[in-house]
């Protein structure tokens, strides 16, 4: 009798401990490469340590983050990636919306049109970056070429800033727009049939359509497009590396390509470490103020 | 069923111009002689084709090194994924446990902390380690992801709880019940997963920037990215390996399109 109670609790021993082994490879890994490094950063943004001192350096306080304010490098960076977020988001959100729509229409071959929208999402930023650089840069460009047949003079692309931040906009919504159509796509077709059939009886017209019973019902895809796009665009870089490599006169100088810049090739990393900081807080605040705006008006 | 208007063919064949014609035009120029390449009147296809950029990157250029680092890392690391987010998944969808909300929490907080922003520490934190300038780093790290918890946490869900007591009824370890029920039937999600995991890992960018130093341990990204920004560098074979770069991911999606999309919606929704 006694034997037996000490296997099952045996038993329930194990059980509890199963569930933990499990879980450890993935929470080890998180812990090892993702939270220590979030700790070690923070610590890092309050000190002098630079590429080669990480054995010896001083406490100071706030001091980098001080020196933020007046380093208009950083300043234009940061200012660079939130124009990027507040022009990109919408963009990329009615190209996702408005493909979605027009591959859930009945169209013949719409698995065909739903693959060649999805497929440059399968591309890396580094290709998109070259291939974007090798149609439009320089006099020898194909764009250029196309834009002289149509009589106009040689444009100066990518060594233009305007038509540089532009095309980094471009690129931007050309390779992920897919990405974001497959999760509208899902909530379009999850809308029921039938409230459309009431509406037709109804005589409602199809932009009334759109506007009573489409766009209310793809709330929650809404609110994820903009909340992954945010954090998205906030992370940008292998792609300007290619496309533009950040010029000209930085017009495409974004927060991540200056932070990996000041680190590992002025070795600055607790100044660094303070820019990553800034940047982990605002994008937490965006998508925090995304997330809680939309649910208070959820509500209502 | 009603039939698409005019207007919508016209408007969804032009969107699909948009994505084709420029994927295209970076593949047939990767055929294109230097003369063609570079000359002042680009054409969208090649007069004369040649394989020239191509035999020249792979031999001279060292890209067989690069594509077959490439290749190690995607595969290795593809592998540890399935198997450990699998584990996860499992533990988060058949148990109950304490502190299972602080682990959620945890698993959450990741998504909130991209790569991008931690790189700094996370090149100490590879170096305190002795993975820096190794391949391990591009494969081990990058295996544990919070999309790929969910991803099979939510298929492991739909699997009946009396599947898994009657084999511990019948004396089955709980690492056999994994191993033997739990793998097996969770083939949909695992094949997902395992077509994203090589994706990310074949299109990484970031992780090897941070981790390589060598240029015998580039990836196919790291490589090209580096030559493209050198300047006398030979752009024929940048161009080439573009297109080479782009060619198993397409090959990967014509084959797995269904697992693409469903992916997409399942992580996209509740990751």
């Amino acid at each position: 009798m006694a034997k037996m109670k000490k296997k099952e609790r045996g038993v329930e021993f194990k059980q509890k401990i199963v569930p933990y082994m499990f879980l450890a490879p993935n929470l080890l890994i998180f812990s090892i490469f993702i939270i220590l490094p979030a700790l070690i950063g923070l610590y890092y943004s309050f000190t002098d340590v630079t590429l080669f001192t990480f054995d010896g350096f001083n406490f100071i306080g706030l001091k980098n983050y001080i020196k933020l304010i007046d380093n208009e490098y950083f300043i234009k960076a940061f200012v660079n990636t939130i124009k990027l977020v507040i022009v990109v988001v919408p963009i990329m959100y009615l190209a996702s919306l408005t493909m979605a729509i027009l591959i859930v229409q009945p169209l013949k071959a719409r698995g065909l049109f739903r693959a060649v929208y999805y497929w440059p999402v399968m591309i890396s930023a580094i290709v998109i970056g070259i291939m974007w650089n090798w149609i439009l840069a320089g006099n020898f460009s194909i764009f250029n070429a196309f834009a002289k047949s149509l009589g106009i003079q040689s444009l100066k692309t990518l060594t233009d800033p305007t038509f540089a931040w532009w095309s980094v906009v471009f690129a931007l919504v050309w390779s992920r727009a897919g990405y974001y159509m497959i999760i509208f796509m899902a909530a379009l077709l999850s809308i029921p049939e039938p409230l459309y059939e009431a509406a037709d009886m109804d005589g409602a017209s199809k932009l009334q359509k759109f506007m009573y019973i489409t766009y209310p019902a793809i709330r929650p895809a809404r609110l994820m497009v903009f909340i992954l796009t945010t954090m998205e665009i906030f992370k940008v870089y292998p792609l300007v590396t290619t496309l533009t490599g950040g010029g000209p006169h930085r017009a495409t100088y974004f927060t991540v390509q200056y932070v990996y810049e000041v680190a590992f090739k002025e070795y600055q990393v607790g100044s660094a470490s303070a820019m990553s900081m800034v940047v982990l807080l605002i994008v937490t605040i965006f998508t925090a103020a995304n997330f809680f705006l939309s649910k208070r008006g959820e509500n209502v | 069923m009603k039939k698409a208007s005019l207007l919508t063919y016209v408007i969804s064949i032009v969107v699909a111009l948009i994505f084709i014609l420029p994927v295209i035009y970076i593949i047939f120029s990767a055929f294109k002689p230097s003369a063609e390449l570079f000359s002042a009147n680009p054409t969208f296809i090649p007069k004369n084709w040649t394989l020239e950029n191509f035999t020249i990157a792979l031999s001279k250029g060292n890209f067989s090194l690069y594509i077959f680092n490439t290749f190690l890392v995607a595969i290795s690391s593809t592998i540890i994924a399935v198997i450990i987010n699998t584990m996860a998944g499992y533990a988060l969808s058949k148990f109950r446990f304490k502190g299972e909300n602080v682990i959620m929490l945890l698993i959450l907080s990741t998504i909130m902390l991209p790569l991008e922003v931690i790189m700094v520490p996370i090149f100490s934190v590879l170096r305190f380690f002795g993975l820096y300038n190794s391949l391990w780093a591009l494969i081990i790290p990058p295996a544990a992801t919070p999309t790929g918890i969910f991803l099979m946490r939510q298929y492991l869900l739909t699997i009946p709880d009396e599947v898994i007591q009657a084999a511990r009824i019948d004396g089955a370890s709980e690492w056999r019940i994994f191993w033997n029920i739990i793998l097996p039937n969770a083939k949909p999600a695992i094949a997902t997963l395992a077509i994203f995991s090589f994706m990310w890992r074949w299109n990484d960018y970031v992780w090897p920037l941070i981790a390589i130093n060598s240029p015998k341990k580039y990836t196919l990204q790291l490589a090209i990215a580096n030559f493209s920004g050198e300047f006398g560098i030979d752009y024929n074979s940048v161009i080439a390996m573009s297109a080479l770069a782009m060619i198993p991911m397409l090959i990967v999606f014509l084959i797995f399109q269904r697992q693409f999309v469903q992916g997409t919606v399942d992580s996209g929704m509740k990751g």
